[in-house]
């Protein structure tokens, strides 16, 4: 077993007086794939923000472990984590290739960026074919398209995933599942995925996390969760 | 038609001050998305630096160099330590701190240099010929000057804002902080960096205009009418837009000059009463302004 990437211990997390998260139990190693499911409110989005540094949270973080407090995002980003928001969170009024920009402004590879910005318009050419326009006259597709894509342009060792799904066509869903699994076997960037559409995220995910009112109550492989009877009823629809 | 042109000439010169100063205030509000009424005595206190180095024989041009420093790192300062310290807890109570930079600067300019004007010199050197004939119209070299310097300086932030990783970063937090804090960017940086700009912006502003522009001379009262103009032109223009801050400023004294020019019959407080309707009027026809933004959204 591989020293986890992302370990998260006694996790909780709320807004002001309200606790929405209690004591949970994360971690993520180096390039696996996992997936948080829950009801809407269970705390998916708190537990994602949580780990981006947007959320102050007690409990213990520990990425490469070694220990994160007072957390920042541009701090999360610096340790290798990237959270594509709930909302998909693009700067409108900056140009596409701009919010690219935006997303490596940690990294010191200036050289290396604009291949990067390239690279990523090979895999989302509607992004490269308005390169050049505001984000927020983007459909809401290519906006996700242009979340994960600036997510991605930190290079990060894990990408955190909040609804990804959310709004979009089926059509776009699935090809966004796939760029996203195809990234995960090419570059080794691990990812955590929180979806509503389990059916989905099962797919590509080894391990499982389930949420309810704010604590894991589950979670295992996969490849078990498949087969639980139950879980399927309930999270999977089938 | 000189009568006209000589009016133009006299609103674009004010209008090119309440610009800079408009920019100042937006520079700000772009990142912070606060109104900084302190921004005036901050330049004060600068121009008064500025002063007091004169009268030690230095040379007026000189002295901008410490004056825009010193800008830089005292609106920086207020920033990094009174501001943020207390958004932290109550964003309504940083117009508090605002008010009590505004009292506190302008008081300690006063206890360090007194209450009396100073003879402020002009960075232009005028005398009676200094001045292009224009169709029977009078430009002068230091209304010429005023505009240059209202050019250089929105060329340069244009550079910044376009060219510069700073720039975008800039941009980044000004469209949607918290994505830009996911993009890696250091927001309170940010914050910091645009206020010091603002500030040392606010210097150069402070040290042209407070020659040229009535009483002519350095007194404590001296900044307070100019940033109540400099804000209506942030209102009109749109407090988030650069060049929004430019055109509200010069629409602003042009507008003036000719309401002053041709209504002389409308009283002496004219200017304040137009400047109040401006504002009443975008704010409820267009409260964005002219350039601000809240369009590009398609929610
Ligand atoms: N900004 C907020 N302030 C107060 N309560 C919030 C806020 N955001 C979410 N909540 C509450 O926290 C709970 C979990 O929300 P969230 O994490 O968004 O759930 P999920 O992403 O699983 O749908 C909900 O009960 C929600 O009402
Ligand atoms: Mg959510």
């Amino acid at each position: 077993m591989t020293a986890p990437l992302l370990q998260a211990t006694g996790l909780s997390a709320g807004y002001g007086q309200a606790m929405v998260l209690r004591d949970v139990d994360i971690e993520v190693a180096p390039g696996q794939v996992a997936v948080v499911l829950g009801a809407n409110g269970a705390g998916k989005t708190t537990l994602m923000r949580a780990l981006a540094g947007l959320l102050p949270f007690s409990g213990e973080l520990l990425v490469d472990g070694r220990a994160v407090r007072n957390s920042r995002p541009d701090k999360m980003v610096g340790h290798g984590v990237s959270l594509v928001p709930q909302g998909r969170g693009t700067m409108s009024a900056l140009s596409v290739v701009d919010n690219l920009r935006a997303g490596a402004v940690s990294r010191r590879d200036k050289a290396v960026v604009e291949e990067d910005i390239e690279r990523w318009f090979t895999t989302f050419p509607r992004l490269a074919e308005r390169h050049a326009q505001p984000a927020g006259t983007l459909s809401g597709g290519e906006q996700q398209m242009l979340a994960i894509a600036r997510a991605l342009m930190s290079r990060p060792r894990l990408l955190l995933c909040d609804e990804i799904s959310l709004g979009l066509a089926p059509r776009i869903v699935q090809e966004l599942f796939e760029t996203i699994a195809q990234i995960n076997v090419e570059m080794g960037t691990a990812l955590l995925l929180v979806e509503q559409n389990a059916a989905l995220a099962m797919k590509i995910a080894s391990y499982v996390y389930l949420l309810e009112v704010g604590e894991v109550v589950e979670s295992g492989a996969a490849r078990d969760f498949e087969q639980s009877e139950s879980i399927r009823r309930v999270y999977l629809g089938y | 038609m000189d009568i006209f042109l000589t009016r133009l000439f006299a609103g674009m010169t004010a209008g090119s001050i309440y610009a800079m100063i408009a920019l100042t205030l937006v520079i700000v509000f772009r990142s912070s998305a606060t109104i900084n009424f302190a921004q005036g005595e901050f330049a004060l206190f600068t121009t008064y630096v500025s002063w007091w180095l004169t009268e030690r024989g230095w040379n007026i041009w000189v002295t901008l160099i410490p004056a825009v420093v010193i800008g830089f790192v005292l609106c920086a300062a207020a920033e990094r330590f009174l501001v943020r310290p207390v958004r932290r807890r109550d964003e309504a109570a940083v117009l508090i701190v605002g008010l009590a930079l505004f009292t506190g600067l302008n008081g300690l300019s006063g206890t360090i240099w007194g209450s009396d004007d100073k003879v402020y010199p002009r960075l232009v050197p005028v005398s009676v010929d200094s001045f292009l004939e224009i169709a029977g119209a009078r430009l002068f070299y230091d209304s010429l000057f005023v505009m240059g310097a209202l050019v250089v300086v929105v060329g340069g932030l244009t550079l910044l804002m376009s060219r510069t990783n700073l720039g975008l970063q800039m941009r980044a937090v000004a469209t949607n902080q918290e994505s830009a804090g996911l993009c890696g960017i250091k927001v309170g940086r940010v914050f910091m960096i645009s206020w010091g700009l603002a500030g040392a912006i606010g210097a150069v502003a402070a040290a042209i205009l407070v020659p040229i522009l009535p009483p002519g001379q350095l007194g404590l009262p001296g900044m307070f009418h100019m940033l109540i103009f400099g804000t209506v032109a942030a209102i009109l223009g749109g407090l988030d837009s650069i060049k929004g801050a430019v055109v509200g400023g010069l629409s602003l004294g042009v507008g003036l000059a000719m309401i002053n020019g041709y209504g002389s019959g409308l009283g002496g407080s004219i200017s304040l009463t137009v400047a109040l309707v401006v504002v009443v009027a975008v704010l409820g026809l267009r409260p964005s302004g002219l350039f601000g933004s809240k369009r590009l959204e398609r929610v």
